[in-house]
Order: structure tokens, then sequence, then C-alpha cells
């Protein structure tokens, strides 16, 4: 009971230091969008009799006429009463846009990590156990081969074998195959709308979707997570309490899971709450070459349009994220390892 | 072990899942895809992208629409021939001033209502009040204000113009005066918003063969069939039941699925793909030079060192135009160089562009540059979008290693698509390529809004009087035989001046299933999926 109320206290504490760090990306994405070259108004004003006029049509619209502080203390305010302004290149409230790509984005990343980690973990204890055999030179050449190879050229790779050459992968273009219905909108997460609907022919469809583009988000961050686990199973096999289980002759599995294996799970836990942030937003090139509808790829659209509503909206959805998730992996490490959260 | 275990698990896991794509027999479906999305529901409103124009035809009706002539063997669109829609029939009275329509008697919106005079007005109105995007376009037609539309009765509707506009009836062809649902439409508005933009935005209100289904911005808008319909050519409803329009981002990805047959048409593929599926000849590739479109090499001709002229032919003949053609574009699309002029005279003058008398060569080039007080050239930046990146960059490559040959060093500048309309729109770029487009590609049309005033379109910040002059006379010059002569004038005048180097018209690859028929060419550079049809 002491135990998850300080977890809670922690949680709580470490909830509220951030919000100053909020405020601060919010302000400074807005200035920045505003300092970077390039009018979103004159960009959208391109029909072809679009004069003066338009562009100025356009820049009322935005509210861009005003002064910069003034536009500031108007976002701030539309923020705290939860609009999160509109987006030009899709023509929809930004808050709207957010919300049906997100899940789409969480459900991708999701499934990648647990793909990583489930090849990471397996691989970096076996190379850690038998360092420097031929199982760890292995481990280490598809590292490197994962984080050589740029992720749009391994997506493009899978599409070629297994959707053009092979024909088993249907056709990379969203998140289910066009010819399905949709299930009724529970959670946005799409294995669980369709489970939860019972259609398990959409959740065929939606999974075989999902399969090219995770792996292919997977094969990138299997490296630096199966490099920490194996570090840290190094570490904690060569300390004193592993040599001592061992000494006591206790099962060599036992050893492994329970002893050396907890106990280097810290260090990896972090870097998957790090590697899980980056991905959400940094694996634009995934999205865009499986056609997938997410975040990142909505954020560069936005980006290159000078967009400002959606790109300042997309920051503070990361960053906010980027918040929760470390929340989580305090919490975890409490799990993890008891004697963190007796601070 | 545990790595077999574990590789085992991945394998299983893939093969149970990837199944083969859902084969269904889908005849009377479409589906397009295509790497831009759809932004708002009514054309008119400020911002809207080029498949916004596009859907919009299929929803909406206008009271007329361009007819089709053939260009080289491939169908396009006819500026000059037009064919009813709403429209049973029009009248232009003989001194041009009055175009009265009327207007079909069966025909019905979505909801039932039927169409009438009333709706015409409004919609006409609202493009011609309203803030949105008709009011720029329409006035290139003499069409400026409410009082010059009137309501006879149900069924007949009057135009009237302060001047017989060549452009008048053409204008109401285009995209933005789509006739709406007038009484629903009214039903939405609001003090602040008299005429319903916010509403139209998101629904529509119109009589088209086509009704939305879904529409996801972004990602995907499916159609469903207007059975009701009957205004395509066989008085017939359009022949496929349903549209699918995907956002597929990656070109690649796009040439692949229509490859595979799991897509049916799609018109902005790379032009090496389009190329390469044309070699397989499994699909039909139907590749229409866009002849309302013009590349250019553009200068600001109002800073130095292109404020003069020499500089500017200097550079015409210092490009490597054939290298250029085929590296940008695989030698897919019309030239626009390479022609020969008999005493430096356009040869005719009834359109623009026309291909100029200008080939590689860098002696000339040198002279010019050296006349010009440069003998040792200059320094200077070449911009491009990065939306244009695919065929500007082998292009500017060329152009950089080709203009080092005369002595001037130029820098490629590669940026964002906003930054660059920005600073196009401040006059700050001094040497870049554009593409323009035309939606009505008549002669003076082209001079009146790429060659004059202080207008982000007038690329080259281009200030001649005779350009004005003759332009603005060719406007409402009934005489075609007149209207050609100061045609030729003008063209001859543009060569003269250099204001910027026309470079080519690329082409519009249409690559489609073999069993897809009737597609053509047309002014908004989207399909119109009205006139499509499987075999």
């Amino acid at each position: 009971m002491s135990q998850l109320s300080t977890t809670a206290k922690r949680a709580g504490w470490r909830f509220a230091s951030s919000l100053p760090a909020l405020f601060g990306v919010l302000v400074f994405t807005f200035l920045l969008m505003r300092v970077l070259p390039g009018d979103p108004a004159v960009f959208f004003a391109s029909g072809p009799s679009a004069g003066k006029e338009e562009i100025e049509m356009i820049r009322q619209q935005m509210g861009l006429d005003k002064p910069v502080p003034e536009q500031l203390v108007r976002y701030l305010g539309d923020i705290g009463s939860g609009n999160l302004g509109r987006s030009l290149t899709t023509g929809q409230p930004v808050l709207a846009d957010l919300k049906s790509r997100l899940p789409a984005s969480l459900e991708l990343t999701f499934m990648a990590l647990l793909i990583a980690l489930l090849t990471a973990i397996p691989l970096g204890v076996a190379a850690a156990l038998r360092q420097g055999s031929w199982i760890d030179h292995v481990v280490r050449f598809i590292c490197a081969l994962g984080v050589c190879v740029p992720t749009f050229v391994s997506g493009l790779l899978l599409i070629y074998a297994f959707y053009y050459l092979l024909g088993i992968a249907p056709d990379p273009t969203g998140r289910v195959d066009i010819f399905t219905s949709q299930p009724p909108l529970v959670t946005g997460f799409l294995l669980i709308d369709f489970a939860v609907a019972g259609d398990w022919e959409g959740w065929r469809a939606a999974a075989s979707q999902l399969v090219l583009p995770a792996f292919t988000m997977a094969l990138f961050v299997v490296a630096p997570l199966a490099r920490i686990t194996r570090a840290a199973m190094l570490a904690s096999l060569g300390s004193d309490f592993v040599r001592t289980a061992r000494s006591l002759g206790l099962p060599p599995r036992k050893v492994i899971v329970t002893y050396a294996l907890r106990n280097a799970l810290l260090p990896v836990l972090t870097i998957a709450g790090i590697v899980f942030s980056t991905m959400l937003g940094a694996n634009v090139l995934v999205e865009k070459v499986f056609s997938w509808p997410g975040v990142a790829s909505y954020a560069l659209d936005a980006l290159l349009a000078s967009d400002y509503a959606p790109v300042q909206g997309f920051v503070l959805l990361m960053a906010s994220i980027f918040v929760v998730v470390n929340l989580t992996v305090d919490v975890l490490y409490g799990i993890a390892d008891p004697r963190v959260s007796v601070e | 072990m545990t790595i077999v275990r574990t590789a085992c698990l991945a394998v299983a896991l893939l093969a149970s899942t990837a199944l083969p794509a859902l084969t269904q027999t889908r005849a009377e479906t479409l589906r397009h895809v295509t790497g831009a999305a759809i932004n708002t529901l009514d054309p008119n409103i400020p911002g809207s992208t080029r498949e916004a124009f596009g859907l919009s035809l299929l929803t909406y009706d206008r009271l007329l629409s361009f007819g089709k002539k053939q260009l080289d063997g491939k169908w396009v669109f006819d500026l000059d021939n037009f064919k009813p829609e709403l429209a049973e029939s029009y009248t232009v009275s003989p001194d041009g001033l009055k175009i009265t329509f009327k207007l079909r008697q069966d025909a019905k919106f979505h909801d039932g209502t039927p169409v009438t005079a009333d709706d015409v007005k409004w919609s006409l109105d609202r493009a011609v009040t309203a803030n949105v995007l008709g009011k720029g376009q329409l006035l290139t037609g003499s069409l400026t204000s409410a009082d010059q539309f009137k309501v006879v009765d149900a069924h007949t509707f009057e135009v009237t113009l302060p001047k017989p506009d060549k452009l008048a009836l053409a204008n109401l062809a285009v995209v933005y005066p789509v006739i709406f649902n007038s009484k629903l439409a009214k039903s939405k508005a609001t003090a602040e918003d008299p005429w319903a933009l916010a509403w139209l935005k998101e629904n529509t209100a119109g009589s088209g063969a086509y009704i939305i289904e879904s529409f996801k911005p972004g990602e995907t808008t499916i159609l469903r069939r207007n059975p009701d319909w009957n205004r395509g050519s066989a008085e017939k409803p359009a022949s496929f039941k349903r549209i699918i329009t995907q956002t597929i981002p990656e070109a690649a990805t796009r040439a692949n699925l229509v490859e595979k047959g799991d897509a049916d048409i799609v018109i902005d593929l790379q032009a090496t793909d389009a190329a390469d599926l044309e070699k397989k000849g499994k699909l039909k590739v139907i590749s229409t030079p866009q002849y309302n479109s013009i590349t250019f090499v553009s200068f600001n001709n109002q800073t130095p060192p292109f404020d003069k002229l020499e500089v500017r032919k200097a550079i015409a003949y210092a490009l490597p135009y054939d290298d250029m053609f085929k590296a940008a574009l695989f030698g897919r699309g019309a030239p626009l160089y390479g022609a020969n002029w008999t005493e430096g005279k356009a040869p005719t003058g009834a359109v623009f562009p026309i291909p100029q008398p200008l080939k590689t060569d860098l002696v000339e080039a040198k002279k010019l540059l050296t006349a010009a007080g440069f003998p040792e050239g200059f320094s200077t930046t070449f911009s491009f979008n990065v939306g244009q990146a695919g065929t500007a960059e082998p292009m500017a490559a060329l152009l950089k290693e080709s203009l080092a040959k005369i002595g001037i060093k130029v820098e490629i500048q590669k940026l964002p698509d906003a930054q660059m309309s920005t600073l196009i729109n401040e006059k700050k770029v001094p040497f870049f390529t554009e593409g323009i487009v035309a939606w009505l590609p008549s002669m003076d049309y082209f001079y009146r809004n790429f060659y004059i005033g202080p207008i982000r379109w007038n690329y080259s910040s281009l200030d001649d009087a005779k350009i004005t002059e003759w332009a603005q006379a060719a406007r409402f010059e009934p005489d075609m035989a007149k209207y050609a002569a100061l045609g030729k004038d003008l063209n001859t005048r543009h060569f003269e001046l250099m204001p910027q180097i026309p470079l080519w018209q690329p082409s519009q690859d249409a690559v489609m299933a073999s069993s897809i028929d009737g597609y053509v060419y047309q002014f908004h550079r989207q399909i119109d999926f009205r006139d499509l049809s499987r075999k």
C-alpha cells in the first residue's frame, strides 16, 4: 500500500513538474512557426486566379492579420478551451484530425515496439550469455544491418518482395483493405475495435495490413534495444549476486531470468521509453511508404505547407505523450526494481 | 534456441496474417489512387486543392461543361465547344451582350428538389459576391456583379455582359460556378455567414453525377452513383457505380498498385514509372502534353543582372534544352524550343505558347554575356520548390553545368513549397523555374494573367507597355484575324524581350487498366470520372 502511494506521489509530482516544460514547448513552437520563412496564406492562395485579395482573405481566416503577441494570447486561450485550430491542408479541425490519426500511429508503434522487444531481448540475452561466440557476432550483424538500412528502403523492399513479387501481403494502402468495412468506433485501435465487434474477417484484414509496416519499424529499433540488453546483461551476469546464486547451485534458468535479467531490465525500460516516443514522431517515412494515416505524416505535410495549427498541435501532442511515457517508465521502474521507488 | 524460436514466431505471425488481397469482383467500382488530398467539398473555399476541384465537378453540375476534341490522337477538353449540363440550350444575342439559358426541366438535386433558375441565380451571385475563389476567376469573363444575373422564369436564366467577352461562357464552365441547392444552403446560412461557406465546406448540396458516401480528408473519398443523373452524353447515369479515391503518398507504391491491378487509374506517377509501365505494355498509358501549361525558367526582370536583356538572352542560348528535357521528363511532353522562325517573327498568333527559335549555342551565349558587360560571368542562385524536385533537380544540375561554361556560377536552392511561394509573391527570387497552368488557355488570357502587373503570377515581373496594351486589346477583339495579328505581335515581342524562357509542356500520364475507356484530359488536370467506363 505504502509502495503504491509513493509511486502515485512520484507520478503526480513528475506530472506537475512537467507542466512548465509543456508550456515552454507551446510558446516556442508558436514563435518558431512564425519565424520560419514561408507564408501559409500565399501557399494556399494558389488557385489559378489567386490575387492579393485571396491572400488577405486566407490571412484573415487564419488570424494572421493580427500582431503576433495578440495571436499568441488568442492561441493560448483557444488551447485552454480545447480548440487547436483548423488545418488548411485537410480542412478539418486539428483536434479531430489528431484524434482520428493518433490511434493509427499508436497501434503501429505499439505493435512495432512489441515485435522489437520480443526480438531484441532474447537476442541481447543470447549474445551476453555467449559473449564473443558466433551467436554474439550474428546478433551484432543483425543489429548493424537494422540500423544501416533506412526505414523507407526496408519498407519499399518489403513491399516489393511481399506485395509485388510474392503477392502474399495486401496492398500497402493504409490500415485496412479498402473493400473491408470499418468496425464501429470504440477505441480507434482497429485490432481492438474489430475484436469488440466480433468481426474476425476484418480483424485479419487489419492485422495483415499491420505486419509489414510494424516489421519495418521494428527492424530499425531492434539494434539499440538488443545492444542495451546485452550490455546490461553482461554487467549483471558479472555481478556478485549472480556468482552467489550460481555457487548456491540454483538452476541456470532461475539465475538468468529471475536474477540477472530482472536486474538488467532497468536500462532496457528507459531505452524502450525513449524509442517509443521517437518512433511515434520520427517514423514519418514508414507512414508515407505504407500510406499509413498517422500523425507524423500529417505533421510533415503541414510543415511543408507552413500550416501553423497542425504543426503546433502535433508538437503539443508529442510533448504530452513524452510526459506520459516518462511517467509510465517511472512507474514500471518501481515494478521492475522495488528499490527505486523507496526514495 | 531462443533465436530460432523467435524467428519461427515471426514467420508464423507473418504467414497467418498476410493473406492474399481480397479479390472481389469489382467491375463496377473504380479505384483511383493519388498522392494529393481533398481538403474541402466546396471548390470555392480559399485554399482548395486541385483534387477538391476534381471532386466538386462530380458532385455538382454546372450550366455548361467543355466539349472534347482530339489533339494528336488524344482526347482533350475543348475551350470553344460547350456541352449543356444543367442548361438544355443557350442563345447568345447578336450584339454578344446577353446570354439566355434554358434549364432542363427534369434535373433534380440529390435531395429530390427540382433545379430552378433561382438556384442558378443564388449560386452565381455567391460566386461573384461572397469571399470565395470564384470572384477572381469570373472577372476574367466580365462576370463581376449579381446585377448581371436575372431569373426570367423557373427554367429561363439570363446573363448580361458589359462588353462582348469571348471568355464569358468558358468561365461558366470552370469549377467555381457550380450550381448549389439554394433552399438547402440558405437554411444552413447564418447572419455572419450568409453564403453558408462553413456548411458547404463540409457538406454537399448538388445535383451531380455522384453522391459522397464517405469523406476522410487525406485518406479516402468514396462516391456513390446518382442513379437519377442524366446530364452525360448518352442521357444515362455515369457508368461506374462506385468511385474510390485513395491518397497514397509514395509514387512508387502507386505504380505498384496500378501495375498489380489493385488500382484502376492514376495520373500522378513519376515520369520514369510511367515510361516503364508503358514499355511493359500491360496497361493503357495515355500521355497527353498539358497544352494549357508551361514549364519555364524565369528571371526577375527588375533586378540586376537579369534586368539586362543580353543576360537573359545569353542564358536562353546557354541552356542544354535536349538534355534537360530527357533528364527531367524522359522526353514525356511537348518541347517549346528548337523552332525555326523566319526573320525573327512568330509564325502564328492564335495560340500561346508556341515553340521558340532557341537551341543551345554557347558561342552566341558568351558573346551576349560579354555585350552585357559580364565577360567574366557572375554568380547567382537558381531556385525551385521541393514539390517539383523530381523534375527540377536533374534540370537544375544540367543548367548549372552548362552555365558554368560561359562563366555564370549557379548555386542551386531547393526551397519548401510555402517558402518558395512567399518569396515569389514578394518578388525576391532572382532566377528560378516554375510551372503555370491556365484553365482557359487562350492567347490573351496567358498574356493578361502572367505578364502584366505587380501580381504573383507575373513571375518575370515584366512591365512592358506594348504587351499590356496588345493583350488588353486582344481580349475584346471580336475579329479572329485581327486577334491572331495581335497575337503574332505579342509572341514576337515576348521572344524579343525574353522575360522568361518557356521550356516545355509536360505530359499528364494517365495510367489505367486496359479495360478503362473514355479518358479525356481536362482543364483542371483531374479525371472527370463521369466520362469513364469499363469495357
